[in-house]
């Protein structure tokens, strides 16, 4: 029947992948009817479709909350207990798929979250500038940086800095300074 | 992620820039639309630059804890250690060819 169609295991790891990347991961084009006719076949749209709705939603719903594994057993153990819910099957399918999935989920949706640009890569070389005096070489070490900085779906864009020693310690001062409030920050009780 | 090994610069952006300010802020993103349950901590950096023609511009950006702690460690560790070197060399008189 339809309905045992859509209580196997086997394509629902791949359910779960398909809207894992449209909803978390911003592929685009995966529509309900590939993830039929790919995955469940022999089922009719009209009941493929609240299906899917129902799957999406408790996927949503373990990422929104980024449940922790008693969390997840809880949640799943009553969605198997309520009236159109899943099998048991199903809920351990799911399970073995947060379990294996979370981590990238969680950050795709940082990511999401984060609409000032990122610093997606830094480079940095010394140079030794030189400048003559009468006929002597006089080398002062110069720092280049560059930062790559773009925001989510967007090209990057290159920004090169200059340092000499002083600015150099400045920046380096500051950078102790970030370290001692995260370090604070984390040694504090959530 | 980042090698703290040999400097590979071969800068894509041709114009460098002077760092006139840096301000930082130690941020937690706690719940979002898509997320109701975040709680991660993020960096985020304001830097005040200035270009050659004396143009004073703002970037802004973000990165993760980890990201910060990949960064400084490097930057501290091989810019300290480059500079030393360099510094040492500005006192042996070398000739250009």
């Amino acid at each position: 029947t339809m309905a045992g169609e859509l209580e196997g295991s086997k394509p629902l790891s791949g359910l779960l992948s398909g809207l894992a990347q449209e909803a978390f991961h911003g592929h685009q084009g995966i529509t309900e009817e590939l993830l039929r006719s790919q995955l469940y076949p022999d089922v009719s749209l009209e009941e493929f479709r609240p299906f899917l709705a129902k799957m999406r939603g408790i996927l949503k719903s373990i990422a929104s909350a980024d449940m922790d594994f008693n969390q997840l057993e809880a949640f799943l153990t009553a969605q198997t207990k309520k009236q159109g819910g899943i099998t048991c099957d199903q809920a351990a399918v799911i399970s073995k798929f947060w379990k294996s999935h979370k981590t990238k989920i969680r950050e795709s949706l940082m990511n999401q979250s984060r609409w000032d640009s990122g610093l997606r890569g830094l480079s940095w070389r010394v140079d030794g500038k030189s400048q003559s005096r009468h006929s002597a070489q006089i080398h002062t070490p110069v720092a280049i940086m560059e930062l790559e900085i773009g925001k989510s779906g967007q090209e990057s864009e290159f920004l090169c800095l200059e340092f000499d020693e002083v600015k150099v310690n400045e920046v380096l001062k500051k950078l102790s300074e970030v370290e001692e409030s995260i370090s604070t920050l984390i040694s504090q009780p959530s | 992620m980042e090698d703290c090994g040999e400097p590979q610069l071969d800068a894509k952006s041709k114009v460098t820039n002077q760092l006139v300010d840096f301000q930082w802020k130690l941020g937690m993103a706690v719940s979002s639309d898509s997320c109701r349950s975040l709680k991660y901590p993020y960096v985020a950096v304001l830097l005040k630059v200035m270009d050659h023609s004396g143009q004073v511009k703002n970037k802004s950006f973000e990165m993760t804890i980890p990201q910060f702690q990949i960064y400084e460690k490097c930057s501290k560790l091989v810019i300290i250690r480059e500079m030393q070197i360099k510094i040492t060399t500005r006192y042996h008189t070398c000739q250009k060819d």
